[in-house]
């Protein structure tokens, strides 16, 4: 068995904080970059001065032989060993500054006059070092070209670096943790309607309410729209059944008293079998009644569509059989786009009955349409209803008759089309898909017409 | 007329046997399925009731079967569920009709003369060949209108002949026709009948109804009345 999914704030409490870890990691590393870029582009700048006081401090005597400066620019280069070196090679000249003195450090190179060259960290043997190169000539002397090599040691790089992200890391892991905190109020905030819909939920359960009637945000609606019509049809389905029940049991009670005053007092046969011919009868049609009522499923909330053609074709193509000997023909005016949102079993009934009442009283034709209602393209429907049709060249129903058939219940009078069990089964379903019946007369074939519509849902 | 009733609940199947073979059917009975599905196959029934609920095979399974074989004497269902589902699914499955119970013995009957008569290719309930008029819901006969006497045995075999007329009809054809499984057969008992029958029908041999094809059966020569 899987276990239990995360719940949806410890996603995303993990998700985001994943993000922020990345986040703050590559922001780290592209700061610290920008930082080191700077940082040493500036001992470029710093090493560049150096080179500059010590040219401006050195000169060439007639024979062009270099006289180095006296002072020192920065008085570290003075200093063993402080991490500040220069140096200068040409023609006779190999000098060192104090500082340099014993160190071997890479014032190897050669410049051309007018070259410079900005290199490190180098290896040497006092540690990593930015070296700054820069070949020199005195004028009148330009055959005697000289090198000027300025280096330092890259601990002062190194300990801004450090210095900077440390200042970094305080203010960014700050920043880390309020954002944490920030998500932390939005999650509990953005979550409240869930919260406060589970909460509701277990009301209804525990039946302190009836559904789901507190605003939700448009984005459950939806959920809750659907919950409360399961939940208010559960709840006619489960009074239909109660009531059948109860109905069922009930009303077959007074044929049975009937039956047994009847074998009480039974001194003849005939009046005995005639009384319970009739009382079995009346069980029967009880019977057949409140089964069709119970058979009626009513849910339509989650129901697939059904095609309808198909099944229409099947039920005709019995028919025919069963009316063989009446040549009726059964004429198809098909909706492609009609489908019927509910139980295969429901529709069967409604086109069944409907079919089979106009393949009774038909003349010659009966004409089977289905018409798709709303629910187009661009329409705000959710799903389109459908209209059935059936209507016959037969003598049709008289009008003051119509409203008597609408009234639910048994009729035993067969003479006028549309009574039985079979219209009240079809009125049953409809009802319970919250749709309508109407009869009037086919305007195309005189007879009778039957129109079960069931709405669209908005 | 041959009939075969598949019912496995024993008072119904009684009853109904019972109120056939009053009727002038020759009644033989199946209880389950199985046993429908081989009688089925091996006699020549005029029309098969079957019931829906049987034990070991459903009564769709043994109508279907029997459609396989290729049997096609009409078959009628009886079913105690009156869905249109359940309508649909056994006249899919080739029964011709369909009554749901309970029902009354009467509408059954005339389901039965009904299919029996649409399968022979007559539409309606009285037969007429010429003079010659077969009322097969009250069961009379008529020459020219003038009611004639007959035996049940007799009406039995004329009726068979007169659903068939123009087709030749054998000996052994009637015999199975009209008794049931286990009646001891004489052949020459029908050559008795089919006299009587020329007799009553036509007693100044002037219609000749009844021709004898020799050595291969009868046929009932005068031709339908459209």
């Amino acid at each position: 068995m899987p276990g239990r999914p995360f719940s949806i704030a410890s996603r995303l409490t993990l998700a985001s904080i994943v993000v922020l870890v990345l986040f703050l990691y590559l922001t780290t590393a592209a700061l610290e970059r920008a930082f080191e870029r700077s940082a040493v582009q500036s001992i470029q700048q710093r090493l560049k001065s150096y080179f500059y006081s010590l040219l401006q401090e050195s000169d060439v005597n007639v024979k062009g032989k270099l006289l180095l400066p006296e002072f020192m620019p920065d008085p570290d280069f003075d200093r063993l060993g402080s991490g500040l070196y220069a140096a200068v090679s040409g023609p006779d000249t190999e000098w060192r500054s104090p500082s340099a003195l014993g160190r071997d450090l890479p014032f190897n190179e050669a410049m051309a006059p007018g070259e410079l060259r900005f290199e490190g960290p180098l290896k040497s043997s006092v540690g990593n070092v930015y070296l700054l190169r820069h070949g020199v000539v005195f004028e009148g002397h330009e055959e005697r070209p000289f090198t000027y090599f300025v280096a330092i040691h890259e601990s002062s790089l190194v300990k801004q670096k450090q210095a900077f992200r440390g200042t970094l890391i305080r203010y960014l892991g700050s920043f880390g943790v309020l954002m944490l905190l920030a998500q932390g109020i939005l999650l509990h905030f953005s979550l409240r309607p869930l919260r406060s819909l589970a909460s509701d939920l277990t009301e209804v359960e525990q039946g302190h309410t009836e559904e789901l009637t507190a605003p939700y945000p448009s984005e459950l609606t939806g959920l809750t729209g659907s919950f409360n019509q399961i939940i208010r049809s559960e709840r006619i389905n489960l009074k239909r059944h109660r009531d059948t029940l109860g109905d069922l049991a009930h009303s077959l009670k007074t044929p049975l008293a009937i039956m047994r005053g009847l074998l009480e007092n039974a001194d003849q046969l005939g009046p005995l079998k005639s009384g319970t011919e009739e009382q079995v009868n009346r069980m029967n049609a009880i019977v057949a009644y409140q089964l069709a009522r119970a058979a009626s499923s009513g849910h339509k909330t989650f129901a697939a569509p059904i095609e309808i053609d198909a099944n229409a074709e099947e039920i005709v193509r019995s028919l025919e059989k069963v009316y063989a000997s009446r040549g009726v023909l059964c004429e198809f005016e098909l909706d492609e786009n009609a489908r019927f949102h509910g139980e295969l079993g429901d529709l069967m009934e409604v086109m069944g009955n409907l079919l089979d009442n106009g393949f009774k009283w038909a003349k010659s034709k009966v004409l089977l349409t289905t018409k798709s209602l709303g629910g187009s393209k661009g329409s705000k429907t959710r799903r389109a209803g459908v209209e059935i049709c059936v209507e016959d060249d037969g003598p049709g129903i008289p009008e003051d008759k119509i409203d008597s058939l609408l009234v639910r219940g048994i009729r035993g009078d067969e003479q006028v089309q549309g009574h039985g069990i079979g219209l009240s089964t079809v009125s049953n379903v409809i009802d319970s898909y919250e749709g309508q019946l109407k009869i009037d007369r086919s305007p195309e074939l005189g007879g009778a017409r039957f129109r079960a519509i069931f709405p669209a849902l908005e | 007329m041959r009939v075969l009733i598949v019912e496995d609940e024993a008072p119904l199947r009684e009853t109904l046997a019972a109120r056939m073979q009053r009727e002038g059917f020759a009644v033989d009975t199946a209880s389950d399925g199985e046993e429908a599905i081989y009688m089925g196959k091996e006699v020549p029934f005029d029309i098969v009731i079957v019931d829906l609920g049987l034990p070991k095979l459903s009564g769709i399974e043994v109508v279907k079967r029997l459609r396989e074989a290729q049997r096609r004497y009409p078959i009628l269902i009886l079913t105690a569920r009156s869905s249109w589902q359940d309508k649909v699914e056994g006249l899919k499955s080739g029964a011709d009709d369909y009554l749901v119970k309970p029902f009354h013995i009467e509408e059954l009957l005339a389901r039965v003369n009904a299919l029996v008569r649409r399968s022979a290719g007559w539409s309606k309930p009285v037969l007429e060949c010429g003079p010659v008029a077969m009322d097969t819901t009250a069961q009379t006969v008529s020459v020219s209108g003038a009611l004639i006497d007959l035996t049940s045995y007799e009406y039995k075999v004329l009726e068979y002949l007169m659903l068939h007329a123009g087709e030749l009809v054998s000996k052994g054809d009637l015999t199975e026709h009209i008794y049931e499984q286990d009646f001891d057969r004489d052949s020459n008992v029908i050559e008795v009948f089919i006299g009587r029958l020329r007799k009553k029908l036509d007693s100044d041999g002037a219609l000749k109804p009844i021709e004898t094809v020799r050595g291969r059966g009868y046929r009932f020569a005068i031709p339908r009345t459209p």
